[in-house]
């Protein structure tokens, strides 16, 4: 089929306006199917180079646990460094998806619709790279489950004062609910996929399709259960990274040490959810041929948002900053001081670049739909945010009470290697979902655009 | 006397709609309908308002409660197990346990809606109704209605006169 | 200790200590986690040998000449731990860190197990009796070529051996024994000899002197017996009754002696001489000196005579005024101490220095009082450097034909100069004692290792009236290994690990040789027909040194019957009594010069100061890997030597710490990375002793360099000692950088962050008087007070008292089963020591007790136009940093699996089983104490022989920290309950605190009001480190006294 440019303006603006030149149900349908064609040559090529990536990172962690943590280049004081920063990144990344689907669903937010599905695998296997790392980092990984609680014959349960301790509730909860969540918005989908297959495809939809056949009842109960779904997933997603914020911030350390970082996190993780959200769906939208589905309007209104998170990230840098000057004392502003001037300044003013300069542009409205400038800024912001969290924990441990412990963290082969490595898991995942299931809601975008009628409206 | 089901298949959300308020009219309740996305008409002219009414949000809150509840007593009972002093801190340090009873509430709430859902829609269902038509998830829309044999030929004639495509048994 | 009677049957009791070590081995791999070895057993259920419970055996530690008393642990038959003799003179149960760590000499993998013939450049394993019959040829062919061709070079012997071997050599017609001593004070000696005729060197009182001035003595660290002096300095120097002892050190580099005196005054290389001379005049210009005979005091007006105190001014680098308020202190502050011969210092000028110290004691009243001669050192009884180097002289001759070598390593220990190892060429046939294969037996052709002295009977006299008795405290390293049996050895791994350095699993043959007092026995037999009936009848060493010790009793307690003496001996580990200094008078017409003789090489260039290392001395403790470990007081460098180069220095020559220098002498060159130093005077160099192996074992090979490369090789006029400030060097830039490693981070004390605290001394005395306990120490909390329901444990660190001299360091190592982890990761901040002995820079309040001097072209030093102020100069603050044993612990709430909690007794526990090791509590630490397990670590073996079985050894991937030694806990609370008693205050020790040589660790139940930790911890000098963060450690440390304001 000819797509229309993603640059041209919808032939005539109906309901939210999420969707271009209106396509009928049964466009939907076969647009949709379309993506589940059997991948060309390129995806496979794309997938093998990964899947060698991952295989890298896969053997760095295997030398790690044969020989021991010192593989990484951790050391005293940072006994936390590059996996915990992408532990956070990760999680933050996890945030977008929810985002959209469950608090613009509460907002009735109709664009939303074609990108939320998207979104939210993103934010399901983004949760399942976070959750490989503190495994990872752990150094008696082979003992890390002893974190759940589980009875065992000593009675020893976990110490749920330990932050570390919520992380584990407030991720395996947020992976789980993220998942109904998730699952129960493709149940309709699968029943299409049913319908339109044959053969031992039809059959295994048809499983995962339970049964659905969109009868009245099942309709009624379904909206409410979703709607249940996304009030329980609002909160949840703003706990989460508090949760994970409060890794730091109920710790001692000098720049940890601070009620600002839930909302400081929470505001993150949007930021770069979005961010991600660009980086992944504006090459789907091209290979896909979604144009008609994902147009410039999806593209400024994340724009917007990243314009929007990025200036309260901005000023809440500034709030860190005062605080550390305000407190008069003397070590939280010498901790601070390091972050600028220290061995890790560099990636300190990239972070600041990356995250509070270069979504200015987005002020400038050609430049919320200009395909290549919106990629280049989200990658950047991809790239800030890794180091803030890294700018948070390394030279935030290399700097804190005790001078005679002061010292810089070098990576090593290994723990780049496991941290590149977590990249390739998470694309593996997403490349294989959308060449298996609906990567956009055939459901919602039907429910957005005109249904078919005869003679006028049904009413 | 054998009741009988027959099944309309529309092309257009309005005839299909008119259908199901004819039907209605001429007091027929046991009506069912399928379509591709969830239709506020449907659901109107099935129930004569628009908002679907459904048991699911009892399910959430006995979850939540029992969450709530359950994250209390986890982490309560485990302490006084082994009375460990850690950094100065009473054995049962309350603020902390917050956070666990609130991500269990969110568990247990939304496994239980997931749960009711099940429940209510009777789903998961290995059998599709016989006279499921895969174009519904597609672009089609279905009236079924159950009637007296001695009513059929009348309800037919009722769904084809409303648009009906396609009229079965 | 009742073993004193078994100890006495030496070979039954060997007999069955073989079957325990057998099993020990056992025991102890058992101990360094899986195993797949069996543990057998005892065969014959030994006696005394309760397994479980600590048998103690009372020895003599020789890893230097103090021969300090020792207390070996020995656990199932091997000794897991030494520990000071509290009953002893010398070193009142302390240790230095050499001692603590002499026990691995008993376990390095590398020593020698048994009889060993060159081949070519092979060794050939013999059995015993082979080796002895080859020795015995030998020795009998060079009889036959006559007397004197039979040479034996051992360490200082002042015992029993010492005699046999002296009988042994007269009966064999060799030439008299050379008892070599690399650092034997002969200055010392040659001034008591000029000055007061007695060619000794006296026991010096610092105990009970009220001013204390060191010229260049390093007495804390390495000078004649530093364990003993360092608690005699600290018994002076405390705050007592609001009076402490004044210490004055005069040396031209700030040593660890340096940073604990009151006031270090930098003078110019070599000046020692010219300020005492100086100093001798001013006082008796004073008038104010005890009585004298005129004569004498003609005589010392005499020998003070010509001297000119402006030039010495001058020359020394010491201003004038300053020199006059030096003699005051001395005169006022009665009884005083004045000390030269530091090993840096002897050598040029350096017999005229110990003579004008010894003339200025005398006119001071000091002899007989603060020096005593009747308790001489047994250095003196060591052969001169030039009796050493006469028999050199007589090898290389090719007057030698046999060599004995035993514990000295003259190879290299001499100067290359000396040529030591080209003598030993000349020598047909080199026999080597020593159980270590160091650079001397290398060169040897037959090694019939001795067994070390934890092995071995011996006795040792460190002092007059002092005689040690050593007792095999365990069998013979027995046959050990794998090491790590279970490690995974996958062949893919191999290379990686490899490249990574870590061990393959190791074994160790076992010891299987004849102790040498048995060997010259039974060689004297072979050889000397007939002397089986009268010298040599002993039919063991053992009973050799039972019978010279019958001797003894006779003398020392005619009416006490031997056995119990000696079995009493055996327990207390020798025999003392106090004996009287006895009266020297001054001789007549005592010449002494106060122009030093000049250095050799060009006058411009700086003077090389030889720095005797407190943690290797010589170079007999480089094969200790805690002693690698333990970084050096001052510079805090672990792993290998430097070229300490004043800053002025080195900015003209541009060059940096860790960038190599080449340092050039007219003897010879070293490269070495350099240390900048900001105190070093001007004008001069100092490169570390004991470094720079090229044999001795892993741990020493290729580490280092070694200074003896520069000297010159011939001994100094007047006392035939080594001229350890000799020569001047040149310096290079070699391009090259060598970075130095070590633990410390930054240093400069930050007085906005609460870590070291000072206070003066009249505050101090004001505190002292009724000051309370600082407020901060408990600040408010949310919570409820803890309930501790029987003790809580907690200690004091006294930092005035504290030298940081690293002992428990050690001591904590080798307790606790701490890995060595190696240079690179110990630079990279991944030690793994539970206590650390930092070194801080304080710049703070006026800078250095130090006062600046001008270097002046004429002196010793070197022409440098600029001043530096004294400002300048930090002094050094030592911190001894371990766990805290927080009551409001940051470490504890966040382990998320009860890794890390509170004991209902105040401890910080860290229980291993059960961490998992995500590393939070060491983020959350703010004394970033807490240690982690980066791999797995591992004790080639015999060395996991020693691992203590009370401690578990740690896997990879887990958190340790200080425990408090809990294990010494548990035992004193069993034993308290054994005895239906609550624990004793003072009666549970940590390692830390036993091995303190200056007691500045205290450890105690602060519950109880009257223990005197609570005492302490209560004292109004006491803080927290880091208190404002309300963690309410259970440590609290004493700020150290500040006493410039003497000056």
């Amino acid at each position: 089929m000819s797509a229309p440019s993603g640059t041209e303006r919808p032939a005539r603006p109906i309901a939210g306006g999420a969707v271009g030149a209106s396509p009928t149900f049964a466009d939907v349908n076969r647009d949709v199917l379309r993506t589940l064609d059997f991948p060309g040559s390129a995806y496979f090529g794309w997938m093998s180079l990964i899947a060698l990536i991952l295989a890298t990172g896969i053997g760095c962690w295997v030398l790690q646990v044969y020989f021991g943590m010192g593989m990484a280049g951790k050391r005293n004081p940072q006994m936390w460094a590059m996996y915990i920063t992408t532990f956070v990144f990760w999680i933050g990344i996890g945030h977008a998806g929810t985002l959209i689907s469950a608090i613009l669903y509460l907002f009735r937010a109709k664009w939303r619709t074609s990108i939320y599905r998207g979104s939210e695998a993103m934010t399901i296997f983004a949760v399942m790279t976070a959750g490989l790392f503190p495994v990872i980092h752990a150094g008696r990984m082979w003992y890390a489950y002893w974190l759940i609680p589980y009875p065992s014959e000593r009675f020893l349960w976990p110490n749920f004062r330990s932050p570390l301790v919520w992380d584990v509730f407030a991720i395996s909860t947020y992976l789980t609910i993220s998942m109904v969540f998730f699952i129960v918005g493709l149940v309709p989908d699968i029943a299409a996929l049913r319908d339109a297959n044959t053969g031992w495809k039809r059959f295994i939809y048809g499983l995962l399709a339970m049964g659905w056949q969109g009868s009245d009842r099942q309709w009624r109960h379904y909206r409410r259960a979703y709607g249940l779904f996304a009030a329980l997933a609002t909160p949840l997603v703003v706990s989460v990274h508090s949760v994970v914020s409060w890794d730091f911030a109920m710790a001692l350390v000098p720049g940890w040490h601070s009620t600002l970082f839930a909302p400081f996190f929470v505001d993150g993780a949007i930021f770069s959810g979005f961010a991600m959200v660009l980086v992944l769906l504006i090459p789907m939208r091209r290979y896909f041929n979604l144009y008609a589905y994902i147009t410039d309007r999806h593209l400024d209104n994340m724009a917007k948002l990243i314009l929007v998170t990025g200036l309260v990230l901005t000023y809440f840098y500034a709030c860190e900053g005062f605080t550390s000057w305000y407190s008069g004392e003397p070590i939280e502003r010498a901790s601070y001081l390091f972050k600028w001037v220290g061995a890790y300044a560099p990636w300190w003013w990239l972070q600041l670049f990356c995250n509070s300069v270069a979504p200015l542009v987005f002020f400038w409205r050609p430049a919320r739909t200009h395909v290549p400038t919106l990629y280049v800024v989200s990658i950047l912001v991809l790239i800030g945010m890794w180091f803030e969290r890294f700018n948070i924990i390394v030279p935030g441990l290399a700097h804190g009470f005790y001078p005679y412990t002061f010292g810089t963290y070098i990576p090593t082969l290994v723990d780049s290697g496991i941290v590149i490595g977590s990249f390739a898991w998470f694309l593996i995942l997403f490349m294989g979902f959308i060449k298996v299931m609906p990567s956009m809601s055939i459901v919602e975008v039907k429910e957005t655009i005109p249904h078919p009628v005869r003679d006028g409206h049904a009413h | 006397m054998a009741a009988s089901t027959i099944l309309g298949v529309f092309a257009h959300v309005d005839t299909a709609t008119r259908a199901i308020r004819e039907l209605r009219a001429r007091s027929m309740r046991s009506i069912a309908t399928y379509s591709p996305v969830p239709l506020d008409e449907f659901e109107e002219a099935l129930t004569g308002h628009g908002l679907p009414r459904s048991p699911v949000r009892l399910f959430t809150l006995v979850g939540a409660v029992t969450g709530t509840a359950s994250g209390f007593a986890l982490t309560i009972w485990t302490a006084l197990k082994w009375n460990l002093i850690t950094g100065g801190k009473p054995v049962v340090s309350i603020p902390p346990f917050v956070i666990i009873a609130f991500e269990l509430t969110i568990l247990l709430g939304g496994l239980c809606t997931l749960l009711g859902l099940f429940v209510t829609a009777r789903l998961p269902s290995l059998r599709l109704s016989p006279r499921y038509d895969p174009r519904f998830s597609a672009d089609r829309f279905g009236v079924e209605v159950t009637c007296e044999a001695a009513e059929r030929r009348a309800v037919e004639d009722l769904l084809r006169d409303a648009g009906a495509e396609e009229v079965r048994g | 200790m009742r073993d004193g009677r078994r100890a006495g049957e030496g070979m039954d009791r060997r007999g069955f200590f073989r079957i325990v070590g057998a099993s020990s081995a056992a025991a102890a791999a058992a101990g360094c986690g899986k195993t797949t070895e069996a543990i057998l057993p005892y065969v014959i259920p030994a006696e005394h040998i309760v397994p479980g419970a600590a048998t103690w055996f009372a020895t003599v530690c020789r890893e230097c000449p103090a021969g300090c008393g020792v207390l070996a642990k020995s656990r199932e038959g091997r000794i897991v731990k030494l520990e000071g003799n509290p009953d002893h003179p010398v070193n009142r149960g302390a240790l230095c860190a050499r001692g603590q760590a002499s026990l691995l000499s008993t376990y390095d993998p590398d020593r020698l197990p048994g009889p060993r013939v060159r081949e070519g450049d092979a060794w050939r394993p013999v059995l015993v009796a082979d080796a002895q019959k080859l020795l015995v040829e030998k020795l009998a062919a060079a009889r036959q070529a006559g007397t004197g061709r039979i040479a034996m070079l051992t360490q200082l012997e002042t015992g029993s051996l010492g005699r046999l071997a002296d009988e042994w050599l007269k009966a064999v017609g060799g030439r008299p024994r050379v008892a070599y001593e690399t650092f034997a004070h002969e200055d010392l000696r040659a001034a008591s000899l000029a000055v007061f005729g007695v060619d000794a060197i006296p026991y010096h009182a610092f105990e009970d002197a009220k001013t204390i001035l060191s010229l260049g003595v390093d007495f804390l660290e390495t000078w004649v017996s530093p364990v003993g002096y360092a608690g005699a300095f600290r018994r002076a120097h405390a705050l007592r009754e609001e009076h402490s002892a004044r210490v004055i050190h005069v040396e031209p580099r700030y040593s660890m002696t340096a940073a604990n005196a009151d006031e270090w005054i930098r003078s110019l290389p070599g000046a020692e001489g010219a300020i005492a001379l100086t100093l001798l005049r001013l006082v008796l210009e004073s008038r104010q000196i005890p009585a004298l005979p005129a004569k004498e005091v003609a005589a010392l007006v005499a020998a003070a005579g010509a001297v000119d105190v402006e030039a010495v001014a001058k020359q020394s680098g010491v201003p004038v005024s300053k020199l006059k308020s030096l003699a005051e202190a001395l005169v006022k502050g009665a009884p005083s101490l004045v000390v030269s011969g530091g090993v840096a210092a002897s050598g040029s000028g350096g017999v005229d220095a110990a003579i004008s110290v010894n003339l200025l004691n005398y006119a001071l009243g000091n002899v007989g009082r603060t020096v005593r001669f009747g308790p001489s050192s047994s250095l003196s009884r060591a052969s001169r450097y030039a009796d050493v180097l006469a028999l050199t002289k007589a090898m290389a001759q090719g007057e030698i034909a046999v060599l004995i070598v035993k514990d000295a390593n003259p190879a290299f220990t001499l100067p290359a100069r000396a040529a030591f190892a080209e003598a030993l060429g000349k020598v047909p046939f080199v026999v080597s004692l020593s159980s270590h294969l160091d650079e001397t037996s290398a060169r040897a052709h037959l090694v019939i290792p001795d067994l070390t002295p934890l092995e071995s009977w011996g006795d040792y006299s460190p002092r007059e009236g002092v005689w040690g008795l050593l007792q095999p405290a365990m069998a013979p390293v027995p046959k050990v290994g794998p090491t790590n049996p279970d490690a995974l050895d996958l062949p893919q791994l191999r290379a990686v690990r490899d490249a990574l350095g870590r061990k393959a699993p190791e074994t160790f043959p076992g010891v299987e040789t004849k102790a040498t007092g048995d060997l010259l026995l039974d060689t004297g037999r072979a050889l000397v027909p007939g002397s089986e009936k009268t010298l040599f009848l002993a039919k063991s060493f053992a009973d050799y040194l039972r019978e010279s010790w019958r001797a003894m009793a006779k003398t020392v307690s005619p009416k006490a019957a031997f056995d119990g003496f000696w079995e009493d001996a055996l327990r207390r580990g020798g025999y003392w009594a106090d004996v009287p200094a006895t009266k020297v008078a001054l001789r007549a017409g005592v010449k002494v010069s106060a122009q030093a003789p000049p250095l050799d090489g060009s006058a411009t260039d700086p003077a090389l100061l030889v720095v005797p290392s407190s943690r290797y001395y010589d170079g007999r403790g480089a094969n200790k890997v805690w002693l690698h470990e333990a970084p050096d007081p001052m510079t805090q460098v672990v792993y290998g030597s430097w070229v300490e180069v004043p800053a002025e220095t080195a900015r003209s020559l541009g060059v940096q710490s860790g960038d190599v220098l080449r340092v050039e002498s007219p003897h010879g060159a070293i490269e070495a990375p350099a240390y900048v130093s900001e105190t070093l005077s001007a004008g001069a160099v100092a490169v570390p002793t004991g470094l720079g192996h090229t044999a001795y074992g892993r741990f020493a090979r290729g580490v280092g360099q070694s200074p003896y490369a520069l000297l010159p090789a011939e001994p100094t006029a007047g006392s035939g000692g080594r001229r350890w400030l000799g020569v001047r060097v040149r310096l290079q830039k070699t391009g090259r950088r060598e970075k130095l490693a070590s633990p410390a981070g930054v240093t400069e004390v930050d007085h906005s962050r609460e870590i070291f605290e000072t206070v003066g001394l009249t505050e101090a005395v004001k505190l002292e008087r009724g000051g309370k306990a600082p407020a901060h120490a408990n600040l408010p909390s949310m919570y409820p007070d803890l309930k501790y329901p029987q003790n809580r444990w907690g200690m004091t660190i006294d930092l005035d008292a504290c030298t940081g001299c690293q002992a428990c360091v050690v001591a904590c190592q080798a307790e606790n089963n701490v890995p060595s982890v190696g240079k690179g990761d110990i630079d990279y901040g991944r030690s793994v020591h539970w206590l650390r002995v930092e070194r801080w820079w304080d710049r703070g309040h006026g800078g250095a007790a130090a006062t600046g001097h001008a270097a002046v072209p004429g002196g010793i030093g070197v022409a440098q136009a600029a001043e530096t102020p004294a400002a300048g100069r930090p002094s050094a603050r030592f911190l001894p940093m371990l766990c805290q044993h927080c009551e409001v612990a940051p470490c504890e709430p966040v382990c998320p699996v009860f890794a890390a909690y509170h004991t209902a007794d105040g401890l910080n526990a860290q229980i291993y089983n059960r961490c998992v090791g995500t590393r939070y509590c060491g983020n959350n630490c703010p004394y970033m104490v807490r240690r982690f397990n980066w791999y797995r670590y591992e004790w080639p073996a015999p060395m996991n022989l020693q691992l203590n079985p009370d401690v578990a050894v740690r896997d990879r991937g887990i958190m340790e920290k200080c425990t408090m030694c809990v294990q010494r806990i548990i035992a004193g609370r069993d034993r308290a309950r054994d005895e239906g008693r609550l624990p004793r205050d003072g009666e549970i020790q940590t390692a830390c605190q036993q091995t303190c040589p200056t007691q500045a660790i205290t450890f105690g139940d602060l519950k109880d009001g009257k223990s005197r930790v609570s005492r302490l911890s209560g004292s109004s000098r006491g803080y927290h480190v880091l208190g404002e963060l309300g963690t309410r450690p259970a440590l609290t440390y004493l700020k150290k006294i500040l006493r410039e304001e003497h000056a």
